[in-house]
């Protein structure tokens, strides 16, 4: 009767020494090589646009209505922290001509703020725009607006 | 003749709109956080760096720039090659810019 329960514990135990083998073999994933950093990356929070911009990147006066002479501003506010963040604002016309499209490559420490403005000398035609604004080439938020006499 | 010539001259025909003309836009913009800096093109003769079992983007972020906070410049420099920042397999070679 011992000599059983002394087989039944070895082969317990060789039971679960082989499990327990097995799991860290299917735990040492070949791709997996630890963590890279932070999980909270910078992300577009507001999009505000007007006529003028104060010192600090802000929209002086928000609209979505502008004049032909007007100069467009957009201002981009992100937050969080990166080595680099690429934002990308592109303007296009109700008939999908693309106005205007630019890039700009920031190192944000925090919350930041980002403008973006075009002007036409020529005044802009009147009708139906959108700006549409990129983070590391992903679409963000999207702002319509017009110009009207 | 002149008629027809008045007739198929689309000259004064109002309804074929020419679209707006946006050649001459101006922009530029501004920003309160830092300009990063822009990546060179120098590809023959850029740094590489050849992942071993164990490493990570911030362990080599560390061991190249001092600063395991700079994980980001080499994925954003290798996002050809790297589909998940948390994901980096032993033989790949990864570019690694300048700081």
């Amino acid at each position: 009767m011992h000599s059983r329960l002394f087989g039944t514990s070895i082969l317990a135990l060789t039971i679960v020494a082989v499990l327990s083998a097995a799991c860290t073999k299917s735990s040492e994933t070949p791709g997996s090589t630890g963590t890279t950093g932070t999980s909270v990356g910078v992300r577009v929070s507001q999009i505000d646009m007007g006529r003028s911009l104060t010192a600090d990147k802000t929209i002086n006066d928000k609209t979505d209505s502008f004049k032909p002479t007007d100069t467009i501003y957009a201002s981009v506010a992100t937050e969080n922290s990166a080595a680099t963040a690429t934002l990308k604002a592109r303007w296009t016309y109700q008939d999908g001509q693309v106005v205007n499209e630019s890039t700009q490559m920031i190192a944000p420490t925090g919350d930041a703020r980002t403008e973006f403005h075009i002007s036409k000398p020529d005044g802009w035609p009147t009708g139906k725009y959108k700006l549409e604004v990129f983070l590391n080439g992903s679409s963000t938020i999207t702002r319509d607006f017009a110009v009207e006499r | 003749m002149g008629i027809l010539e008045n007739i198929f001259d689309r000259k004064d025909d109002p309804t074929s709109e020419s679209k707006p003309d946006f050649s001459n836009v101006r922009s530029g913009g501004s920003s309160t956080a830092p300009a990063a800096p822009q990546p060179t093109d120098t590809i023959g003769s850029a740094k590489t760096y050849v992942v071993v079992e164990g490493d990570s983007l911030s362990r080599i972020a560390k061991r190249e720039y001092g600063d395991a906070s700079k994980w980001r410049t080499l994925y954003e420099a290798n996002k050809d090659l790297i589909k998940d920042p948390d994901l980096i397999y032993p033989g790949q070679t990864l570019k690694v810019p300048g700081a």
